[in-house]
């Protein structure tokens, strides 16, 4: 079964360019590590992290078919981060492997504690729909 | 470059998805297969999937002994990602008319759905060494 492990933040929540670079580092050697952890396991699928906020726009189409793009939204607004997709046997497994990211350290080392949203990746649509 | 088009929607936007007629859902469908057939051909397309429903939904904390607690309970405010694209593109306008065209598929009734699609870059932030 496949699922989508999302890191969600607030736009104040990326403040991550202003961390110490030994924390920086840290950070990104424990996501390196479970990325390999999982490749080994036969569970990675894919990884990806997201640029800042600050270059997300929002897309509709005109009439005319054309793109009309906004940058504005509110401030409540949750933003993905990145996401992780593992092919894992159960919803248990994919929980565990949320609560890892979830304690990847931050500044000085801390454990984040971010929530990771997690959710079952559909399978292909019927095959009377296509 | 590397973009993700990101559709979302609320609990009850995608309680609304459910409600769509066969032939709705099959018009719809037919326009997003045609889209994932011209990105193939055009050499953009990366990947797609749609997500299972909100009540399939946990968010995950670990606990200090790395045990996962899990949580279903949601703000009725929030944004659920229904489905996502995956584009390598020449620039952002490109990214951008990928996404327009996504928000005009056929929804009930074959009106468009105008759904805003958010449109974000994949990171290329790599620490100095």
């Amino acid at each position: 079964m496949k699922y989508i492990l999302m890191m969600n933040t607030m736009r104040a929540g990326h403040d991550v360019p202003s961390w110490k670079q030994k924390d920086l580092q840290a950070h990104i050697a424990f996501m390196m590590n479970l990325n390999r952890d999982l490749q080994k396991a036969g569970e990675f699928v894919s990884a990806e992290g997201l640029s800042f906020p600050d270059q997300a726009r929002q897309v509709r189409a005109g009439k005319d078919g054309m793109p009309i793009t906004d940058g504005i939204f509110p401030e409540s607004k949750e933003f993905l981060a990145g996401f992780w997709i593992v092919d894992v046997d159960s919803p248990e497994r994919a929980y565990a492997i949320a609560a890892r990211i979830s304690a990847a350290p931050g500044p000085d080392g801390a454990p984040l504690n971010m929530p990771i949203e997690v959710r079952p990746v559909m399978s292909a649509p019927p095959a009377d729909m296509l | 470059m590397k973009y993700i088009l990101l559709m979302s929607g609320t609990k009850a936007g995608t309680e609304h998805y459910h409600a769509w007629s066969q032939k709705d859902i099959q018009a719809h469908m037919d326009v997003l297969h045609k889209i994932n057939k011209d990105l193939t051909d055009s050499g953009e397309f990366v990947a797609t999937q749609g997500l299972s429903g909100p009540s399939e939904a946990k968010v995950v904390r670990g606990e200090k002994n790395g045990v996962p607690v899990t949580d279903g309970i949601f703000p009725e405010s929030k944004e659920f990602l229904l489905g996502y694209w995956i584009v390598d593109v020449a620039n952002a306008d490109r990214a951008y008319a990928i996404a327009a065209r996504i928000a005009s598929a056929p929804g009930p009734g074959g009106v468009p759905t105008n759904m805003p699609i958010e449109v974000r870059r994949f990171a290329s932030y790599e620490p100095q060494k």
